[in-house]
């Protein structure tokens, strides 16, 4: 296999956007063409898991290459549920790594907020199980409800941990002009004023209103290609070193332990194993904390707390900016926003921008070893990303 | 009569799952169909909940309680709970009724009472 580097990023404001899913995927293409002088590439893939429900629109690859005017490249759409970002990603290593193209373009995008908010939750619970689940009214906040009550009875985390990884997200996003949601909170407001119940209401307990991460849409690009041509961006060397994926049962209920993430286990330990580094090498991570209980739960399954210490390390202040490990410098899911299909993609594009030493007042010092945990389905479905700056 | 949810007995082991595979997990010998179909038993343990605030436009209740319920033999389903206040670890004995209803269908599914 021949390495696979980064060559250049883009991305869109992660929010509400008022234009045409094809030109949110558009955008950042143009913004990581501009910046890396690529005019032309071999191929497209496109991450997205719900144009053809949300927006009526289906063959999406073949809009956004043309829109680009980079046909004749081929082009292919990936959905592969909330994970479809790190998908197509893996999909862009492949292709260069065995030799097949030399510079492909990943673009992921959503447009959720063009439907109001429960028909996104609908169309995001069209991802459980249709007869052993979605029946009964599954959604995939029910999904992280039942989750939390089960782990925090186990381990002692409480919803005070839970509010801690929203307040140290949103203050991260304060410093990411592409974040949804530019709102600094406090314990305070979230939970012990006597405005809290109404600020942050119940929303599938243990989970709250501040547990969860918006409806947004956005869009975010990785244009990938071998060291020769890397080299010409003038940009540092960042390779994709680690590519791991691993899958779970689709009904929650199946797993031996309800707590457990064995998807994130297998696809932490096989990305890690690729590219040769252990947990502790890490500088610094984006997981998909689309709800705060996964960020906690995830930073152990990914090996970088034992189990049950994930709440410990974040109240030491472990994790955040100015930590040992700063987890989410972007804000996350939680704050950045994840439109779902474009997600994977978004995190690659902060861990890069790190890694490149460009991330202004979030930067996370000397920020070598990044890694991505993108999380599909209600864990049935993830692909975890490492990536290794040279020099 | 009494309405059941049904699972899926592995001819080859002897391995109940819920819901239908068409390879069997345990020993991922069979093929298609060398099942035989049994009802599900009706009473078990709750193993976790929630309440939803927010649940799809098909319900009209202000919350929606859903659990997972570990059954006497050993097998798990999610359900709906009808517990006013649920804890980890009740006992919960099941009534299979109408779980959800849209314009054109309804579903049957396990709903769970106290015991
Ligand atoms: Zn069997």
């Amino acid at each position: 296999m021949r390495d696979v580097y980064v060559a250049g990023i883009g991305i869109t404001s992660f929010t509400r956007l008022e234009y045409p899913l094809v030109e949110i995927a558009a955008y950042p293409g143009l913004m990581a063409m501009r910046e890396s002088g690529i005019k032309s590439i071999d191929q497209l893939y496109v991450a997205n898991m719900g144009a053809a429900r949300v927006n009526h629109q289906s063959g999406l690859a073949s809009a956004v290459v043309d829109n680009l005017s980079l046909t004749p490249a081929g082009a292919e759409t990936i959905e592969n549920g909330p994970a479809s970002g790190a998908s197509a990603i893996k999909q862009g290593f492949l292709a260069v790594a065995s030799g097949m193209h030399d510079t492909v373009m990943v673009i992921g995008a959503e447009r959720m907020r063009e439907v109001n908010n429960l028909e996104a939750t609908d169309f995001v619970a069209t991802l459980t199980h249709p007869m052993a689940e979605y029946i009964y009214g599954v959604t995939l906040p029910s999904l992280a409800g039942m989750f939390a009550r089960l782990y925090m009875e186990k381990y002692g985390v409480t919803s005070r941990h839970l509010a801690m990884v929203a307040v140290k997200n949103h203050k991260h996003a304060m410093d990411n002009f592409y974040a949804h949601l530019h709102e600094e909170i406090t314990l305070e407001g979230i939970l012990d004023s006597p405005d809290a119940s109404t600020n942050n209401p119940i929303v599938a307990d243990p989970l709250r209103y501040y547990d969860m991460c918006p409806v947004s849409d956005g869009g975010a690009c990785l244009i990938l290609t071998t060291a020769d041509l890397a080299k010409k961006t003038g940009k540092p060397m960042v390779r994709l070193a680690g590519v791991g994926q691993a899958t779970d049962t689709h009904a929650v209920h199946d797993r031996k332990d309800p707590t457990d993430l064995l998807a994130v286990r297998e696809a932490a330990k096989k990305s890690f194993a690729m590219a040769g580094v252990k947990p502790a090498d890490v500088h610094v991570a984006e997981l998909h904390d689309a709800f705060t209980i996964l960020e906690i739960v995830e930073s152990e399954e990914a090996g970088f707390f034992e189990r049950g210490q994930g709440h410990v390390a974040l109240q030491e202040g472990y994790t955040r900016i100015g930590g040992k490990l700063p987890i989410n410098p972007s804000g996350g899911l939680k704050a950045k926003g994840h439109p779902v299909g474009a997600t994977g993609v978004g995190q690659a594009h902060e861990i890069v921008l790190q890694l490149w030493s460009e991330a202004g007042k979030r930067q996370v010092k000397n920020a070598k070893v990044g890694f991505t945990c993108n999380f599909g389905g209600f864990g049935n479905n993830v692909v975890c990303l490492t990536f290794i700056r040279e020099g | 009569m009494e309405r059941n949810i049904y699972a899926y007995k592995c001819k080859r082991c002897g391995h109940v799952q819920y819901p239908y595979r068409t390879i069997c997990r345990n020993c991922h010998e069979n093929d298609h169909n060398e099942f035989d179909i049994v009802p599900l038993p009706k009473k078990g343990k709750l193993l976790t909940f929630t309440h939803l605030f927010n649940p799809p436009s098909d319900f009209s209740t202000v919350f929606l309680s859903l659990g997972i319920v570990e059954l006497e033999d050993g097998s798990r389903i999610t359900g709906q709970l009808s517990i006013e206040r649920p804890t980890i670890g009740m006992h919960v004995r099941a009534n299979v009724e109408v779980v959800r209803k849209d314009e054109y269908n309804q579903y049957y599914g396990m709903v769970f009472y106290e015991a």
